[in-house]
C-alpha cells in the first residue's frame, strides 16, 4: 500500500490537472485538440478512480477505471476524430452569446457559487474531509463548465464533447460522494456511446454542406442500421 | 416472468421487422407487437396480483405497481392507434419521397425498440435504471424524428437531444444526492423505490430538497416543463405525425411519471413545504407561456404540441396541491390528454398530408375547404380541440374541474390566475378552427387542390380513440375509479 499522504497529493494534482483540461476545452478553436484534450480529461478521471482505489480498496472504483479507459479514453474519442475527419472541419470559431474570455470568467465565478452551496447542503452528512468535498465541488463544476461549451458552441460535432465533458462531471462527483453500484456506471457508458454515435451521425448532416448532405446521411444510415437492429 | 415475455416479444419483432421485405409486413409486426404488449398489460391488471412480486420481476431492479401499469396500457393503447395510423400514413410519405425507402426498416426497428424501452422504463424498481431507460427513449425517440431527413428535423432532433439529455444529468446528479441521503439513513445506499419509500419520513429535508430539484430539473425537460419547454413544439411539429402522437401521449407522460414517483418520497417529509410552491409556480408559468403562444400560431401541429405544453402545467399544478383527491385527478388527467392528444395529432396529420405547404413545415397551414377535402380530420380537429379545451362530456371536463375545486380551496388568486390563461388558450384554439376551416372557395370556380385520399388506417383510430374518450367521459367506469384510488394509496398520498 501507498502512502496515504502521497495518494492525497496526487489527487490534488490530478484535480488540477482536470480544470486545466476543462478550461483548454472551454477556450480553444482547435477541433482536433478538443477532442484529444477530452481523451486526456478521462485519463486524468480513470488515474483518480485507480487513487481512490488504493485509498479504499473498493472494486467497484476498479472497475469504473477499467471501463472508463476503454470507452472515453479510446472508443469514444476514436470515432469522434474519424467523423471530423470525414466532415473536414478543423476549427470551430463560431460561439453564441459568450466568447471564450467571457466563459473563463463565469466558470470561475461558477466554481465559487458550487462551493458554497454545496457546503450548505452536505452540513449534515458525516465523515466529508475536504479531498472528497473538493472533489464533489470539481465534478458539478466540470458540469457546469461542460453545459456552457454545449450552450456556447454552434456545431453539434463540439456541442457532443461538452456534452461528453459534463458526463465526465457527473462520474467525477458520484465517484467522490458516494459509492454507485457498478451496473449503474455500466449502463450509462452503453447509453453514452449510444448518443454519441447518433447525434455524430446526426451531426455529420447538420454540419457538412447541403450538397452532399443526402449523400453522406445515405451512408451513414448502413452503419446505423447495423448498431439498431439485433 | 412476464417481463421476460415483454422483452421477448420485442426481440422476435426485431428479428421480423430485420427479414421482412415491404412496408405492409413490417408495420403488421409493429401492430402485432402493441396489441401483444397491451394485451400481456391487460392481463397482469385483471388476473395478476399487483403490485408484482415473483421472480424477477420482485427483484430489486424490476417491480410492476398500479402506477406503472396504468401508463403502460396507455402507452400500449396509443402505441396500437399510432401503429394503425402508420399503415396508411408512412405509405403517403414514401409516395411523396419525404421518407426514403432504405430508412424504412431504420423506422420500424426504432418504433419497435422504443416501445421496449417505454414498457420496462415504467416497470423499472430503481430509479437508476428509470434514468437510463428515460435517457434511451430520448434518444429513440429522436432517432424517429430525424427520420425524414430533412435539415429541419435533424435541427430538432439534435435540439431535442441535448436539451432533454443534459437536463437528465442534472436528474442523475439529483439520483446520486437520493443515494447519498439513503446510505447515511440506511446504511447501504439503494436507488430502489420501494425502499426509498418506506424509509422516506426519515430522510433530512435539505438533502431530499436539492435531490428533488435536481431530478425536477431532468424530467421536466423530458415532459416540457418551461423553461425547458423550448423543444417540444419543434420536435412534434416536424416528426412524422404518427410519432408526433407518441411524442405527446407517452413520452411526456414519462416525464411527468418520474417527478410524481419522487414526489411521493417527498411528499413524506418537510421538504414538501418547500417543493409544492415551486411546482405551482413552474405550473403557472409553463401553462402560461404556453397559452400564450398559442394565441398567434398559425401552424396546427405546433398549435396542438403547445398545447401538450399547457397540459403539462394543468398536471403539475395538480401534483403541487398534493391531496389525494387532486392527485386522483391528475391521473385521470394523465390518460385523458394523452389520448385527446393522440387523436388531435392523428387528424392534424391528415391535414398535413392534404395541404402540405411544401419548403417548411414553419410556413401557416394553408387550409380550405376543408370539410368538403377531409370531412373527417376536420370533425377530428373540432371534437377533439373541444375535448382538449375541457369541455363536457369529454373526460378532460372532470380532471381539469376537480383539480381546479381543489385548488380553489388553496388559494383563489392562483385559481384566477389559471382559470384565465386556459380561457385564453381555449380561445388561441377556438380561433384557429374558426378562420382556418371557414375559408371555402367559391361555388362556381373548380377548385386546384386535388384531395387526398384518406386510407381507412388512417381514420380507425382517431374514430376509435374519440369513442373511447366520450365513453370514459358519459360512464367514468367503476373499476376504472378503483384502480387509480389503489394508484393513490400506494403513493402513499
Amino acid at each position: 500500500m501507498i502512502d496515504t499522504a502521497i495518494v492525497v497529493g496526487i489527487v490534488r494534482i490530478l484535480f488540477v490537472c482536470i480544470i486545466i483540461t476543462a478550461a483548454y476545452i472551454i477556450s480553444t478553436r482547435n477541433l482536433l485538440s478538443v477532442v484529444s484534450v477530452y481523451a486526456l480529461q478521462s485519463l486524468t478521471l480513470v488515474c483518480i478512480a485507480l487513487a481512490l482505489w488504493s485509498l479504499e480498496g473498493s472494486i467497484v472504483l476498479l472497475e469504473i477505471a477499467v471501463v472508463t479507459f476503454i470507452s472515453k479514453v479510446l472508443i469514444i474519442p476514436y470515432f469522434i476524430a474519424t467523423i471530423q475527419e470525414k466532415i473536414r472541419i478543423k476549427r470551430d470559431i463560431e460561439f453564441h452569446y459568450l466568447n471564450p474570455t467571457t466563459s473563463l470568467l463565469i466558470s470561475m465565478a461558477l466554481m465559487l457559487l458550487i462551493y458554497m452551496a454545496l457546503a450548505r447542503i452536505m452540513e449534515g452528512t458525516p465523515a466529508r474531509e475536504s479531498l472528497f468535498f473538493f472533489g464533489a465541488v470539481l465534478g458539478i463544476s466540470l458540469m457546469l463548465m461542460g453545459m456552457m461549451v454545449t450552450f456556447s458552441r454552434k456545431r453539434a460535432i463540439t456541442k457532443v464533447l461538452g456534452f461528453l465533458s459534463m458526463e465526465n462531471g457527473v462520474l467525477l462527483f458520484g465517484m467522490f460522494v458516494t459509492e454507485l453500484p457498478f451496473i449503474i456506471e455500466f449502463l450509462i457508458i452503453i447509453d453514452l456511446i449510444i448518443l454519441v454515435i447518433l447525434t455524430a451521425i446526426l451531426s455529420v448532416g447538420i454540419d457538412s454542406t447541403l450538397e452532399d448532405y443526402h449523400k453522406r446521411l445515405h451512408r451513414f444510415h448502413l452503419l446505423e442500421e447495423s448498431e439498431e437492429v439485433p | 416472468m412476464i417481463l421476460i415475455a415483454f422483452v421477448l416479444v420485442s426481440v422476435v419483432s426485431l428479428f421480423i421487422i430485420a427479414a421482412a421485405r415491404n412496408h405492409r409486413q413490417m408495420n403488421t409486426v409493429c401492430v402485432a407487437q402493441a396489441l401483444i404488449f397491451a394485451i400481456l398489460a391487460a392481463w397482469i391488471a385483471l388476473f395478476e396480483q399487483v403490485p408484482v412480486v415473483s421472480f424477477l420481476v420482485g427483484s430489486q431492479y424490476f417491480f410492476i405497481d398500479h402506477l406503472g401499469l396504468f401508463e403502460v396500457l396507455i402507452a400500449t393503447v396509443i402505441f396500437a392507434c399510432a401503429a394503425v395510423y402508420a399503415r396508411g400514413y408512412v405509405e403517403g410519405l414514401l409516395e411523396s419521397g419525404e421518407l426514403e425507402k432504405g430508412s424504412l426498416r431504420l423506422f420500424y426497428a426504432a418504433w419497435a425498440l422504443l416501445l421496449l424501452v417505454i414498457v420496462l422504463a415504467f416497470f423499472s424498481d430503481n430509479l437508476a435504471l428509470f434514468w437510463i431507460f428515460a435517457e434511451l427513449t430520448t434518444i429513440i425517440s429522436a432517432m424517429l424524428i430525424a427520420i425524414l431527413a430533412a435539415r429541419e428535423n435533424i435541427d430538432a432532433a439534435i435540439k431535442y437531444i441535448f436539451i432533454a439529455s443534459i437536463s437528465m444529468l442534472f436528474a442523475f446528479v439529483g439520483f446520486i444526492f437520493l443515494f447519498e441521503v439513503s446510505r447515511v439513513h440506511l446504511g447501504t445506499g439503494t436507488l430502489n423505490w420501494t425502499v426509498l419509500m418506506q424509509h422516506a419520513a426519515a430522510f433530512s429535508p435539505g438533502m431530499v430538497i436539492a435531490s428533488f430539484v435536481l431530478v425536477f430539473v431532468g424530467f421536466a425537460a423530458k415532459s416540457g416543463i418551461f423553461p425547458f419547454h423550448t423543444w417540444l413544439p419543434e420536435a412534434h411539429a416536424k416528426a412524422p405525425s404518427a410519432v408526433s402522437a407518441i411524442l405527446s401521449g407517452v413520452l411526456l407522460n414519462l416525464g411527468i411519471y418520474g417527478i410524481i414517483r419522487m414526489y411521493a418520497i417527498v411528499h413524506q417529509t418537510t421538504a414538501i413545504a418547500t417543493i409544492a410552491p415551486m411546482l405551482t409556480v413552474f405550473g403557472i408559468l409553463t401553462i402560461g407561456i404556453a397559452a400564450l403562444s398559442m394565441l398567434p400560431q398559425k401552424n396546427l401541429k405546433k398549435l396542438v404540441a403547445f398545447s401538450s405544453v399547457e397540459n403539462m402545467g394543468i398536471m403539475l399544478v395538480g401534483l403541487a396541491i398534493s391531496t389525494p383527491v387532486a392527485l386522483f385527478w391528475v391521473l385521470f388527467h394523465i390518460m385523458a390528454h394523452a389520448f385527446t392528444k393522440a387523436s388531435l395529432f392523428f387528424s392534424s396529420g391528415i391535414l398535413h398530408r392534404q395541404y402540405r405547404s411544401r419548403f417548411s413545415s414553419d410556413a401557416a397551414d394553408e387550409i380550405k375547404d376543408v370539410f368538403r377535402l377531409q370531412p373527417l380530420a376536420a370533425w377530428g380537429i373540432i371534437l377533439g380541440g373541444l375535448a382538449i379545451i375541457g369541455m363536457p362530456p369529454f373526460p378532460l371536463f372532470f380532471s381539469e374541474f376537480f383539480i381546479m375545486l381543489q385548488l380553489g380551496a388553496v388559494s383563489l388568486w392562483v385559481l384566477a390566475v389559471m382559470l384565465v390563461l386556459l380561457f385564453i388558450a381555449a380561445v388561441a384554439l377556438g380561433y384557429f378552427v374558426l378562420t382556418t376551416f371557414t375559408q371555402v372557395s367559391a361555388p362556381d370556380t373548380p377548385s386546384d387542390i386535388e384531395p387526398y385520399r384518406t386510407p381507412a388506417s388512417m381514420k380507425a383510430p382517431i374514430i376509435f380513440l374519440l369513442v373511447v374518450l366520450l365513453v370514459v367521459g358519459l360512464v367514468l367506469p367503476a373499476w376504472g375509479m378503483a384502480f387509480l384510488n389503489q394508484i393513490v394509496t400506494e403513493l402513499k398520498f
